[in-house]
């Protein structure tokens, strides 16, 4: 099969080229179906509990994706509470609340919320807060005083300082936030204010991020295709020559993402990163045949034999490294995240398309390069190629790690003991934002925020009681009363027994209005005291499940929120027992000793009541369902760090361990801050399994392909010492493990462990021709040691062009893969051959009978 | 529109007489729909039943008896309003005291909490204990307080429309109103907001003939920006009961007229 491969590529060159090109041409006009996604929800895979979960919430407590436009004033003494910026923020508000996608109802500022306190004697008031703009500046500071008894408001819409003030602006849908954006910035732009004015919120960032990918794949992938360019024409000095790999690049990468496009999956962050991915390891086979073709040609003349030599040489270490890479990425199928196993497995995908357009396109450009063009490439060069700084370094270096062996791998030791204790120091963490560089204005309205309120990162601590024991015994005694009760009545009430108790409000609403309706009709003693019995029951179980209206419950949600409050890990938390309390103060006079929840269920009943009396009723809704049954304590965070957020967990578990919940209470967690943990806790525990997988199934490869366990095992000594490196690096210079972070580590396996097959298969083929070590060490530092250096070359400073990029994902990925490189091509050409010269009778045995170690090992030779 | 239509129908059939004169004068009109709406006999009391339905259909009930005096016709008034269900507010009491030229009186009874509260009247433009029904909805917006045009009338309804004198002081721009030309009951009403957008309506959908009075029995208001409505259902109405002035005191807060509050017999 490998020859007729290559017969076909050095016999039908054109025929070739233009399947090649058909290809090219098909998948890249699937590349216009592209769709941008940059919700990090979608990290986890859409039928996920807690995302689910997460969803209901969000629909159950009708919480929209939100634009967040801040304002702040350090100038004046009273922050924002001076009559020009409350006068430009009441005509921003108000001029945002007209612009259509905005969902104005929902809509919270100083402008459009309301105020409950007292007036005169006795008498409270409900009003809006600022329905005007104030005149004076007495009126701008009465504003700061009513919204300091309103816990709600203080450090939520306007923060506790008093400096910055927010307008939360519900959207309704987050396509709509960049045109929306665009034309609340307008509006800013004309505001007579001095103030700083920010826009962000989560569809903000998306939509930027998205934008940014997009420049990022636009402008960062064709720059690092470049420079691989430029390398390898210093590499190779023939722009003819180096422009074939280039053409491989390309057309996997095209081919790849067109292909994936077409299939109908969305560009996530992750598969914006596949061509910066697939470019360096389309390359590596290429420049391991040109190097090896630039080196041997002039040697025989014939263009199509030295080519086919070289090709048949390297199918076997090609196709084991493109196989060994794939199941690298492959392993990432084991990480239930889907944008990572998209790209994992179009990864992987693109490495075996690199590898057969690399044996069918390299042989068939090179034999239709011009006899001159080969000689300027080759003849005069070759002197060069074997004599440059580097040909000369590598020999150095070679003669070094074979004297040397024990030292090297002494050195090896120490540095794996080193890394592996840099890795216990790793801090796992992530925060989507800080994908954002620190200089961007998403992460500068960020800190400004969150530096003056209580947090803009939102959890949510969600309790929901199950109505169901209670509701099922009303059932059975009623069953029972309905024996008594006329037929013509009975009929209606059991309908409404059995009917869906999905919305215990509908549920007891309706039952209570049939029993009362048919009260008011009935006769007959038996009836009408059955009637009366079941409606005394049915108020009863009414009652009961609107479980979150019980004084006990609020206490209980109000001990748990002072408890996170004190914490030192939340920054605030919103509850239904804040608004009974201020209800409360406010009807009984306003001392501050009546911020309390009423003794009574029918008392905390009647206060919300009043609440509801509001302007905005349905504000109540975002924090309690209408039944009662369901509520939310809304953290507000300062860092939206998993680290911070995880913390939080760990201190509710803690204190709900200690404290526990009351019976048929059930606590879930939701809000996005908490969704990023979930996935973040998936993909540290998904990387460990791919990884291992990946791992054993490499090494069950290598020893197939090197028909030996100890080969195989040596082969896995680069790619450990890389990964553990590189991980140990990361431990001691503080980074955390992010998603990026957490990519590499396949990476890693997939060229590392490339350099160390090419090695030992070379390394073992000369040690069968030559049957000395020693012999076979110095023609491996020759051309093979030039290969590897020039791949890990190439690939390292290709990259540097990502770390211009405007995203710090593909900026650490930029770092990393330079890291890889220099330390998987180090491991490599160093400990490798240390190694081989410590244990290699024990490597090579069937050599060792041949005496290939006597000049290393002293023995005598045998043979 | 074939519901209007069907309204209309619904309206004539109860109608005493037709009206061969075709009014003219929009302050006419708006003064004979007020005299409708909430002055008919000189007292009435009716039981409500509110179904507040929220955009995702989830429901609260509330239900209460209105006692009514007309101090005078098209002038003060004195509401009762005595909450029965959900059990919870049982007892809870609101008292009003309509005035024309002034601001009106209005106190609360809290059972649950043991306390009278006065309630300043300030903004009349806020829910109705969680309704879509404003206050100003339960006891008549003062016709004074719009200008009224026409906008057409109809072979049923005199189409008016009323710009707020005092446009600070509502959130609306204006209203449209489609008063039936026999019962001058309005029978629909829709607000439209700064933006232009039309985003809340009052709709009418039975009508009955009580003691002589053609009577709103069923009615909706829908907030069309959150899509959540309340479904208003007036039962056991009678008129000219004899409402003693004693009724209306804050002594019926804590103690509700027992004699007055009881359905009447049928």
């Amino acid at each position: 099969m490998k020859n007729t491969v290559i017969r076909l590529a050095i016999e039908r060159p054109r025929s070739i080229y233009a399947a090649v090109m058909l290809l090219v041409v098909a998948t890249a006009a699937l590349m216009t179906r592209i769709e941008i996604d940059t919700d990090p929800e979608n990290m986890l895979p859409a039928e996920q509990a807690d995302r689910l979960f997460h969803n209901a919430v969000e629909k159950t407590y009708t919480y929209h994706d939100a634009i967040v436009v801040g304002v702040v004033n350090e100038q004046h003494p009273n922050g924002i509470y001076n009559v020009r910026s409350l006068t430009a923020l009441h005509s921003l508000s108000n001029s945002i609340l007209a612009l259509d996608g905005v969902i104005a109802p929902d809509l919270a500022s100083l402008a459009s919320v309301d105020n409950i306190e007292q007036e005169g004697s006795g008498a409270i008031r409900f009003e809006w807060l600022m329905r005007a703009a104030p005149v004076t500046e007495q009126q701008a500071t009465d504003i700061r005083d009513k919204v300091n008894r309103l816990p709600l408001l203080k450090d939520s819409l306007v923060s506790g300082d008093g400096r910055a003030a927010t307008i939360y602006v519900p959207i309704a849908s987050k396509d709509l936030s960049y045109p929306l954006s665009r034309e609340i910035q307008a509006l800013i732009d004309e505001l007579d204010s001095e103030d700083a004015y920010h826009i962000t919120g989560l569809p903000v960032a998306e939509d930027t991020f998205g934008h940014d990918m997009f420049v990022q794949m636009g402008i960062s992938a064709p720059l690092a295709g470049l420079m691989l360019f430029v390398l390898m024409l210093y590499f190779f000095r023939s722009a003819q020559l180096v422009i074939a790999p280039m053409l491989v690049a390309m057309a996997t990468v095209i081919i790849s993402m067109g292909l994936m496009i077409g299939l109908g999956f969305t560009v996530h962050i992750m598969s914006s990163m596949i061509p910066i991915f697939l470019m360096p390891i389309a390359v590596v086979d290429s420049v391991h045949i040109m190097s090896e073709f630039a080196d041997s040609y002039g040697r025989g003349g014939n263009v199509k034999i030295i080519i086919s030599r070289v090709v048949d040489h390297l199918f076997r270490p090609m196709l084991f490294t493109s196989l060994t890479s794939a199941v690298g990425f492959l392993s990432l199928l084991l990480t239930p995240i889907p944008p990572v196993q998209i790209f994992g497995a179009i990864v992987a995908f693109g490495i075996l398309l690199a590898f057969i357009l690399t044996i069918l396109l390299i042989p068939a450009y090179v034999i239709r390069m011009s006899p001159a063009a080969l000689d300027k490439l080759t003849s005069e060069k070759r002197k060069a190629h074997t004599d440059t700084l580097l040909a000369r370094a590598l020999r150095r270096t070679g003669r070094f790690a074979m004297r040397r062996g024990k030292l090297v791998t002494g050195i090896a030791v120490l540095a794996i003991a080193f890394s592996i204790a840099g890795i216990y120091r790793i801090e796992i963490n992530d925060n989507p934002v800080r994908w954002f560089k620190a200089s961007h204005p998403i992460r500068i309205a960020d800190d400004v925020l969150n530096e003056h309120f209580a947090g803009t990162y939102d959890a949510f601590v969600v309790l929901t009681h199950d109505g169901a024991v209670a509701r099922a015994e009303y059932i059975r005694n009623a069953n029972k009363l309905l024996v008594d009760i006329d037929a013509a009545y009975a009929v209606g009430i059991r309908e409404q027994l059995n009917a869906d108790p999905v919305d215990s409000g509908a549920y007891y609403g309706n039952l209570i209005a049939t029993i009362d309706d048919a009260l008011f009709d009935a006769v007959g003693p038996a009836t009408v005291d059955s009637l009366e019995r079941l409606m005394e029951l049915a108020e009863q179980a009414q009652v009961t499940s609107k479980y979150f209206q019980h004084p006990e419950a609020l206490e209980y949600i109000s001990d748990i929120q002072d408890a996170l409050n004190n914490s030192g890990y939340v920054g605030k938390s919103n509850a239904l027992s804040d608004v009974v309390k201020v209800v409360n103060r406010e009807l009984r006079g306003g001392a501050d000793s009546e911020y309390r929840i009423p003794g009574s269920e029918a008392g905390v009943a009647q206060a919300l009541m009043q609440y509801q009396s509001s302007h905005r009723p349905h504000d109540l809704w975002h924090i309690v369902t209408p039944d009662f049954s369901s509520t939310v304590i809304w953290l507000q965070l300062k860092s939206g760090d998993n680290q911070d957020m995880s913390l939080a967990m760990n201190f509710l578990d803690e204190y709900l361990a200690a404290h526990p919940l009351p019976a048929d209470v059930e606590m879930r967690w939701a809000g996005k801050t908490f969704i990023n943990v979930v996935w973040q806790n998936v993909m540290v525990a998904g990387m460990l399994k791919s990884l291992l997988g990946a791992f054993v199934v490499v090494f069950l490869m290598m020893a197939f392909l090197f028909r030996s366990a100890r080969l195989g095992l040596l082969a896995m000594v680069p790619l450990s010492v890389t990964i553990l490196g590189v991980y140990g690096i990361i431990g001691w210079a503080g980074k955390d493990y992010d998603m990026p972070i957490a990519v590499l580590s396949s990476l890693t396996l997939g060229l590392s462990v490339d350099f160390a097959i090419h090695f030992i298969e070379r390394t073992r083929s000369f040690l069968r021709s030559s049957g000395s070590f020693a012999a076979a060490e110095k023609q491996m530092f020759e051309e093979p040691a030039r290969a590897i250096a020039r791949n890990a070359i190439v690939i390292a400073i290709g990259f540097t062009p990502l770390l211009f990029a405007p995203l710090v994902p593909y900026i650490t990925v930029g770092i990393f893969m330079a890291a890889i490189m220099a330390l998987s091509g180090v491991t490599t050409l160093v400990l490798l051959p240390a190694l081989m010269s410590c244990a290699g009778p024990w490597l090579f045995p069937e050599m060792k009978k041949r005496g290939a170690f006597a000049a290393v090992s002293g023995e005598p030779a045998t043979a | 529109m074939p519901r209007n239509l069907m309204l209309a129908l619904a309206a004539l059939s109860l109608s005493t007489g037709i009206h061969a004169e075709v009014l003219t004068d929009a302050d006419e009109v708006i003064a004979r729909a007020d005299l409708a709406a909430y002055y008919g006999g000189t007292d009435g009391r009716s039981e409500v039943r509110m179904i507040i339905t929220d955009a995702q259909d989830r429901q609260q009930r509330r239900q209460f008896t209105v006692l009514r005096r007309d101090v005078e016709d098209a002038g003060d008034q004195q509401f009762l309003v005595v909450f029965s269900q959900p059990s919870d507010v049982r007892n809870t009491v609101f008292l009003v005291d309509k005035h024309i030229d002034r601001d009106d009186d209005r106190w609360l009874y809290l059972p649950g909490l043991d306390l009278v509260k006065r309630i300043s009247a300030g903004d009349k433009r806020t829910s109705f204990v969680g309704a879509h029904y404003f206050y100003e909805d339960v006891s008549g917006r003062r016709p004074s307080d719009d200008s009224h045009e026409f906008v057409e009338t109809t072979d049923a309804f005199y189409v008016l429309r009323h710009t707020p004198i005092d446009p600070q002081s509502v959130e609306f721009t204006s209203y449209i109103t489609w008063i039936d030309r026999n019962t001058f009951l309005p029978m629909k009403i829709e607000y439209t907001n700064p933006a232009g957008n039309v985003y809340r309506r009052v709709e009418v959908f039975g009508v009955e003939n009580v003691d002589g009075h053609p009577t709103v029995t069923t009615s909706r208001v829908s907030d069309l920006l959150t899509g959540g409505r309340t479904d208003m259902q007036f039962r056991y109405i009678q008129y000219d009961v004899g409402l003693p002035e004693s009724v209306f005191t804050e002594r019926s807060l804590r103690n509700p007229p027992r004699e007055w509050l009881q359905r009447p017999e049928n």
